[in-house]
């Protein structure tokens, strides 16, 4: 059995809903599944993922989520896109990645949803080449690269020049001194899994193509967990109490970029995105 | 005690409506410059001033001296009781011909210009005007009055303009004359000191902005002192000869309405010896320091680092400076004010993180950044790089010919794309932060101004192939002792370096050559533009414990495209008529 096949059996366990990371829950998970994934990963909770200089799992790398979170963090079928398109801009059919059931909207909030939906083909900053917010950069389409080091690990994205810095070496951090769309992240080890919480967000930034948002009170917590060499288990739990009723979960899994010589390349998309943003201002005018 | 109180005082006490007998005149205004010795240069060159024997630190224009000082300074002349003061030319045409001649950039002479880019006004019934800034922040006014040449007038910009006007008539004398387009004036031994009223709230201090005092001569300071404390004049101190003063003459000072402050002198009055200490600064230049090194062993670069102090250095050598070694403290610091005031054009000081006086790191002495060729300047071109320069210029001028007609009209930068390579390294007059991040075998550099990211990784790996062009290129980075090189290919040429083409190979080097201290060194390598390479330098400074990159979002909130665009459009329905 592939690490791939038993990470997909993981994730498909109900009993390990919003659990995984957890210590106490790690030791009743591995009573309760011994036979499916002990021996698949060994005794090493990370399924022997790389050790750093000082003993920390080793996220260093490229990696990329595989899947159709970016379209709708919820199940979705297919469904048309742009017409001119064609095929190719069809979104795909995907099971949702949120933990127990759907988002937890409040009643006007997912009211915006609808109308973020509706509107999404010019409103949705991903078109617009804004930068992606957190958790979204994590799941777009395109390689991130984590550089992990003693004090800061860097995630470098390739969509819109994004980058996050985690800071590893703040104990007691100061609340952000500014919103912004990818927020101010402060990290730290629990066990195995890099934790890492975020806030200070500008509320701009949408979770998905579908028009799913949050707003400037969102905090999120992520959990980096090693799954082996080459995948890591993905958590973010998104809490905001000005648009989701209680705090709700998304997990999926991230794959190492195996090809030699990968590499996350840049990919700065403003200039595809201007006629969408200035096309109206054009001397003759686009749009 | 605010200004409507004690001009309540002097009404009720009986000062105001009896008026002094001998009359006052202008003499001195008190500018802040960080270079005296440029200030009485550019004075002197634009404006007509006449230098004054042994003194380094003052001008005399028609007269009236303008004494410089070297402080930090907290802002412009607007937005304070003094707008501005103006002198008078009898042509005034060929004057601002002569001003706009010596251009914009560099010469620290900035015209301001009206909605239809003229920067002379014929209003009638008014003298006709313009307006231009001092590089530090003194906003001057150009009239033509035939009748009156030079120093012309002070504009006061005042909350109440016609009780302002009569406290100085109570307190200096004078005739009440408006002149042309003024709320009110006085006329003080043939200038003139005028009010408008003040647009946007309370005037703030002068104390501290570019003009920070203006000073009137009184006969007899003793006597005259003695009748303006019984109207009310609080004197901040009793008159005196300041402490290392020129001459035993006395000077007292007081606050005028509106936060004005202005000093009175007794006739031989002549300034204060400035005293001013010589800070060099240490530049790229190698000292024996063994850098820190990463837990997994490799020299440690990591931190938060600023370039606010090479901000201004010009990348060649100015033909002015050939065979100086570096400037003078002074000289360096004149130079990042000229830059930091002239790159663009309306952003209050206060919003720049170059600004002298808030900025702790000391401004660069170091001449210019090309290294080799030794003489400072880019090496000759190639014929295929004239051909090349000269086509984008043409391409250039087309585009300026007309007003954009499109974002691709404007430069990447302008359109948040980039700033390019070795450009997104250059310092600016904000924003300047470089945070380098290391992990094992790769280090992440990250530039604040456009929050752009490198990630160079130090083990040798295959190079992309020729096609897989980009803006940043694609970099190959290694160890050559403490020395982190990176050498980047792969351009696509669309952010060039002085013309530089696509085919340039950019060597970077980086070194920590001391605790706070990162040499920059970067060669361009591009064989089709330049018949050799040339390689520049500078430094940045470390700032990791307060400094903390801001994410510039750059696209997201790049309101002056809108309004770059939107002002086209309009200029387009006015030049059709529709």
């Amino acid at each position: 059995m592939t690490a791939h096949r038993a990470l997909a059996r993981t994730l498909d366990s109900e009993s390990l809903s919003g659990r995984v990371g957890s210590n106490r829950v790690r030791l009743v998970v591995a009573a309760g599944f011994v036979s499916l994934v002990v021996p698949v990963l060994g005794p090493a909770q990370d399924g022997g993922a790389n050790r750093t200089w000082d003993g920390r799992p080793d996220l260093n790398g490229i990696w990329q989520a595989i899947g159709t979170a970016h379209w709708n963090l919820e199940d979705h079928p297919a469904a048309p896109g742009h017409p001119d398109l064609g095929a190719i801009g069809a979104i795909p059919p995907g099971q949702g990645v949120v933990l127990g059931g759907p988002i937890p909207y409040l009643d006007a909030a997912r009211e915006q949803r609808e109308q973020n939906f509706e509107t999404r083909m010019t409103n949705d900053p991903e078109a617009k080449c804004f930068l992606p917010g957190v958790p979204r950069a994590t799941y777009l389409p395109y390689p991130f690269q984590i550089v992990q080091g003693d004090r800061k690990i860097m995630i470098v994205y390739g969509f819109a020049e994004a980058n996050r810095t985690i800071h590893m070496d703040k104990e007691n951090p100061e609340s952000p001194p500014l919103d912004s769309w990818m927020g101010r992240s402060h990290g730290r080890w629990d066990g195995d899994t890099l934790v890492v919480d975020v806030e200070g967000f500008n509320g701009e930034a949408w979770l998905d193509r579908a028009g799913n948002f949050a707003s400037s009170s969102l905090k999120v917590r992520e959990r980096y967990t090693p799954f082996g060499r080459n995948a890591i288990l993905y958590e973010a739990t998104i809490e905001d109490p000005t648009v989701f009723s209680r705090p709700w979960t998304i997990r999926l899994p991230l794959y190492r970029r195996l090809e030699e010589n990968a590499r996350v390349l840049e990919f700065k998309c403003v200039e595809f995105a201007e006629d969408l943003v200035y096309g109206h201002l054009r001397r003759e005018p686009t749009r | 005690m605010s200004s409507a109180s004690r001009l309540a005082v002097w009404a009720a006490i009986g000062l105001l409506g009896a008026t002094s007998a001998g009359a006052a005149s202008f003499h001195h205004l008190r500018i802040i410059s960080p270079s005296p010795l440029e200030a009485v240069a550019w004075y002197a060159r634009h404006l007509d001033c006449d230098e004054v024997p042994d003194r380094t630190d003052a001008v005399a224009c028609s007269g009236i001296e303008l004494i410089f000082v070297a402080m930090p300074t907290m802002g412009s002349t607007q937005g304070t009781g003094v707008n501005h003061v103006a002198f008078s030319y009898a042509d005034l045409a060929s004057k601002m011909a002569e001003l706009e001649a010596v251009g914009v950039r560099g010469s620290g002479v900035r015209l301001q210009r009206s909605d239809d880019g003229s920067t002379l006004r014929d209003v009638a019934g008014m003298f006709k005007h313009g307006f231009l800034f001092d590089p530090w922040g003194t906003r001057i006014e150009l009239v033509e009055d035939p009748a009156r040449l030079g120093f012309h007038h002070v504009h006061l910009s005042a909350s109440d303009p016609a009780a302002t006007l009569r406290w100085y008539r109570q307190v200096l004398g004078g005739d009440p004359d408006p002149l042309h387009g003024a709320d009110g004036g006085l006329r003080l031994e043939g200038r003139w000191l005028l009010a408008s009223r003040h647009l946007d709230g309370a005037p703030a201090a002068t104390r501290g902005r570019a003009i920070t005092h203006v000073a009137f001569s009184v006969p007899d300071l003793g006597t005259e002192a003695v009748r303006m404390r019984r109207g009310g004049v609080e004197f901040e101190g009793e008159p005196a000869a300041p402490p290392n003063g020129r001459t035993s003459a006395k000077r007292a000072f007081a606050q005028g309405p509106d936060n004005v402050t202005v000093a009175f002198v007794e006739p031989g009055y002549a300034g204060v010896e400035a005293a001013r200490s010589a800070s060099g600064g240490v530049e790229t230049r190698r000292e024996p320091y063994e850098p820190p090194r990463t837990p997994w062993g490799e020299p440690d670069l990591q931190g938060v680092w600023t370039g606010n102090a090479a901000h201004g250095i010009p990348l060649e050598r100015p033909a002015n400076l050939e065979g100086v070694e570096s400037l003078t403290a002074e000289q360096a610091a004149a130079r990042r004010e000229r830059g930091t005031l002239g790159s663009i054009w309306g952003y209050e000081r206060e919003w720049r993180d170059t600004t002298l006086g808030y900025d702790k790191m000391a401004p660069s002495t170091q001449v210019a950044m090309i290294v080799d060729p030794p003489d400072g300047r880019l090496p000759a071109m190639t014929p295929e790089g004239k051909r090349l320069a000269a086509q984008a210029q043409v391409a250039r001028r087309r585009v300026l010919a007309r007003p954009p007609a499109g974002p691709e009209d404007l430069t990447p930068y302008v359109r948040c794309i980039t700033r390019g390579l070795p450009g997104m390294m250059f310092p600016g007059i904000y924003n300047n932060g470089l945070q380098i991040s290391q992990g094992p075998g790769n280090v992440v550099i990250l530039k604040e101004m456009i929050h752009e990211a490198r990630v160079v990784p130090t083990e040798p790996r295959d190079p992309v192939g020729p096609e897989l062009t980009s803006w940043l290129g694609d970099p190959q980075g290694r160890w050559e002792g403490d020395t982190l090189v990176v050498e980047t290919h792969r351009f696509n040429g669309r952010s060039p370096v002085r013309g530089s083409s696509a085919a340039m190979k950019l060597t970077e080097r980086f070194t920590r050559v001391g605790p706070t201290k990162l040499a920059y060194e970067f060669t361009v390598d591009d064989p089709t533009v330049w018949v050799q390479p040339w390689t520049a330098a500078f430094a940045f400074d470390l700032d990791d414990e307060q400094y903390e990159l801001v994410e510039y979002a750059c696209h997201e909130g790049n309101y002056g495209m809108f309004n770059i665009l939107s002002g086209a459009r309009a200029k387009d329905r006015a030049a059709t008529g529709r």
